[in-house]
């Protein structure tokens, strides 16, 4: 092994290593729809060429790439696409200043908590046509896009205040990294990851933590996202020390803290973080095959699309919640072929972008529509609303088909 | 963790075909690549051996060639091989996307540079092309597209060439694909057929750049075809290519409904070599490396773009095995003077030299590990480029290795 680590694998990150193949225009959901942004090769490495950090940028579509990684995953060169798009979507920005739309929905985590002991009054009110038109005109968040419901009590409060069935002592320990929506406005899924946890014999653990940052990395905001990585790394260390592993149940939160707290913000201790993480499913999965616990699915009886998000494919593991609920007998789970919901988190909700989010989403819709599941499944809670906005069809995470799966009767 | 029964380096046609025919079998495989393999930069059509001449019976062909380079890899794969191995990749597309050749041997298609190029299996999409004669087509171009010059393909071919305003709003700089997806609508090919028609003087042929349709190719033909009369076809072009895109997807689509572990867009970055087998395999997503194994691993890799070989200052090196690389000698014997010779630059032959059973070997012949085969263009004695040869060699030694790895 000795040879092994001299050799020229690691490329330099240097828009040179670029051969302009154009593969990544083959998949890049934004070019694909519109012609205003020319697409990862020119928008990354093409432009890569003529930035320069003491000139102001003139690349004003840079804000329309939506941060999907996509071209990163099928570049054959290794060319960091997404990371140069962000660097010089980071720039531009710092440059010309921050919307108060984007300073406000990046920070929901800080008012999310407030709004869900609230809901019964929020809910109504962001469902309100005159507010909508409001906030539309105003802040530009368009008033075709659903704002999700809150929900109370939040899933950390549910978390603090249940009974536990059986005393968790002698059994190994899991934490669980729940991200703002789960907490706030979908607590059904944190909930389900908790049952699910349990069923395998584990104890499940939240340790306090914070929103990942991944909204405010979107727009372009690495300051903002640093800190929120800080913070999280120094809460969530602890657990990370007792040898205890955290799974996360959001992709696009996995994403941030597996990998763009080090690769992108470079933030100490981020790597001994990223080691104990495990995406939920792909942590189920390993237990399951290593046979440290495998309760069986009872069947569900259903047609089932999965559609994998875009964050998804970039950690790079594969198809997990589709493998097990492949094992849910009598599921007939089939891969939705589509590539991006096109939501890309709150680059969805701006007015100015909405068009190009509903533009991409047209393609899954249509997938969705030849296909016609009785369900979707999918990781992401982006991809979760769009999905439900686009086909009008119930869709849910895949851990909570596979709780059903094990507390049906 | 897992164990594999085959793990696959590499994600264009020779591995994507491996994991293929290794599932196929029932196997557990995992497929891991960089990022999308070479599908997107040729792939229009399958070559098979682009230097037999149109007329001459491809499998005598073959044969022929294979008494006279006994290394090269289709004499590893016989002709019986190249046939079961085309036969299982043409089944893979349900009708009416397919693959068919033009006849018994090669078929000349029209090239976006305006040439005529002799390739075997043809996409359904391309077929009119081979029977087009210059007075009776039309080569229609889509203007602001820039990566198809009516011009340049109409002056060579010696057709009759428009450049059409697309129906819909401004595409000055559209790309392949964004006009592709417009084509899978109805109603958008529909106009277009009938913008074609109008600028028609009776033409039998129609000839448009290879962007009809990316989901279904088929549907788009049958609809351009009833509006203008003609028969139509798709023209080869520039990367990315279009045709390749659709033999992509529609492997992922496959290999992932069978249950491959499909991992794209990190190198493979390290092999645990031991006592002359590969243990496992580490891909690396920074900062996590996450080690694979199996009990057969298949390379392919490529060559210099895939990552498969890389070119130091004097010598080339196989990164990941370390593998014995046939080379030509030195950096100034590695090209010849001029950049279009038409004789293969000495460095386009260097490869992984392996015996019968795809495995690789040394100077002496010996198997270097016994569990690891080569599959595609990183083998040596071939010159894929030149010989047109760039596909069938993927397929059918994909195609091999899966099935040797799997015997054992």
């Amino acid at each position: 092994m000795t040879k092994a680590e001299k050799k020229p694998v690691l490329l330099p990150k240097l828009p040179d290593v670029c051969v302009r193949c154009a593969t990544c225009m083959a998949a890049c959901p934004v070019s694909r729809v519109t012609p205003r942004f020319p697409g990862p090769k020119q928008a990354g490495p093409g432009a890569q060429r003529f930035r320069s950090a003491s000139e102001a940028s003139v690349d004003d579509w840079i804000e329309l790439c939506t941060g999907c990684h996509l071209c990163d995953t099928v570049c054959p060169a290794g060319v960091p696409i997404s990371e140069m798009n962000m660097m010089a979507k980071a720039k531009y920005l710092d440059e010309r200043g921050r919307t108060f739309r984007d300073w406000l929905l990046v920070r929901s985590d800080l008012f999310g908590e407030l709004a869900a002991r609230f809901s019964k009054i929020v809910n109504p009110l962001m469902r309100n046509g005159i507010l909508r038109r409001l906030l539309d005109k105003l802040l530009k968040i368009d008033r075709r896009r659903d704002l999700p419901g809150y929900e109370y009590p939040t899933f950390r409060r549910w978390f603090r205040t249940r009974s536990t069935a059986e005393d968790g002592t002698g059994r190994r320990k899991v934490a669980y990294f729940y991200g703002c929506f789960t907490n706030t406005n979908e607590t059904d899924v944190g909930k389900a990851a908790v049952e699910i946890l349990e069923a395998h014999g584990l104890t499940v653990i939240v340790p306090p933590q914070r929103c990942c940052g991944i909204p405010r990395l979107g727009v372009g905001d690495l300051q903002g996202a640093r800190e929120m990585g800080r913070r999280n790394i120094e809460l969530l260390l602890p657990t990370v020390r007792e040898g205890i592993d955290i799974v996360f149940s959001s992709t696009s939160c996995g994403l941030m803290l597996r990998h763009e707290y080090s690769r992108i913000l470079h933030l100490p201790g981020a790597e001994e973080l990223a080691g104990r993480l495990f995406d939920i499913c792909e942590f189920l999965l390993r237990l399951r095959e290593e046979e440290k616990a495998s309760p069986m699915f009872r069947p569900i009886s259903l047609k089932a699309a999965y559609f994998a998000p875009c964050h998804l494919r970039s950690l790079n593991i594969g198809f997990p919640a589709l493998e097990l609920l492949r094992m849910i007998p009598g599921l007939d789970v089939r891969m939705l072929e589509a590539d991006c919901c096109g939501l890309g988190g709150l680059y969805g909700f701006k007015t100015e972008k909405f068009s190009i989010a509903e533009e991409i989403g047209k393609d899954l819709a249509e997938a969705a529509a030849r296909m016609k599941p009785d369900i979707i499944l999918t990781d992401c809670e982006g991809c979760r609303m769009q999905v439900r906005h686009l086909t009008g069809l119930r869709v849910i995470h895949p851990l909570q088909l596979l709780r059903d799966a094990l507390s049906q009767t | 963790m897992k164990r594999f029964d085959l793990i696959v380096i590499g994600t264009g046609l020779a591995g994507l075909t491996a994991a293929r025919t290794a599932v196929e079998t029932g196997a557990k495989v995992l497929i891991a690549g960089r990022g999308m393999g070479a599908l997107t930069l040729f792939g229009n059509t399958i070559d098979l051996l682009g230097k037999i001449p149109p007329g001459t019976d491809i499998a005598e062909g073959i044969a022929r060639w294979i008494a006279v380079h006994p290394e090269h890899p289709y004499a590893r794969t016989g002709v019986e091989g190249i046939e079961n191995a085309l036969a299982d990749f043409r089944g893979l597309f349900p009708p009416p996307y397919g693959f068919a050749p033009g006849g018994n041997g090669n078929s000349l298609l029209p090239t976006g540079a305006g040439t005529m190029r002799p390739t075997y299996l043809i996409p359904v999409t391309m077929a009119a092309g081979a029977a087009m004669t210059p007075s009776e087509t039309l080569i229609v171009g889509l203007l602001g597209f820039k990566d198809f010059q009516v011009d340049t393909v109409s002056l060579h071919l010696k057709c009759r060439g428009v450049n059409l305003a697309l129906p819909r709003y401004g595409l000055e700089g559209a790309t392949a694909l964004a006009l592709a997806r417009m084509m899978d609508e109805a109603s958008f090919r529909e106009r277009l057929g009938e913008a074609i028609r109008r600028q028609m003087g009776g033409e039998r042929f129609i000839g448009l750049p290879a962007v009809l349709g990316l989901r279904n190719p088929a549907a788009v033909l049958k609809t351009l075809e009833k509006t203008t009369g003609a028969r139509v076809f798709e023209i080869p072009l520039l990367p990315p290519s279009i045709p390749g895109t659709r033999i992509f997807h529609r492997f992922r689509e496959e290999l992932i409904a069978k249950g491959v572990t499909f991992l794209m867009g990190h190198s493979v970055s390290r092999a645990n070599v031991k006592g002359g087998r590969c243990e496992g395999i580490t891909v690396e997503n920074p900062p996590l490396a996450t080690e694979y194994c199996a009990d057969r691993y298949i390379l392919a890799t490529g060559r210099f773009l895939g990552g498969g070989l890389w070119a130091e200052m004097e010598r080339i090196v196989e990164p990941l095995f370390h593998l014995p690389v046939l080379q030509p000698g030195e950096r100034e014997k590695w090209f010849g003077k001029r950049f279009f010779d038409p004789e293969a630059h000495p460095i386009h032959r260097a490869g992984i030299v392996t015996d019968a059973d795809l495995r690789p070997v040394d100077e002496t012949g010996r198997v270097v590990l016994e569990n690891v085969r080569a599959a595609g263009s990183i083998l040596a004695h071939h010159q894929a480029i030149e010989e047109k040869s760039r596909e069938g060699i993927d397929i059918a030694t994909g195609f091999l290795a899966a099935k040797r790895a799997l015997a054992t």
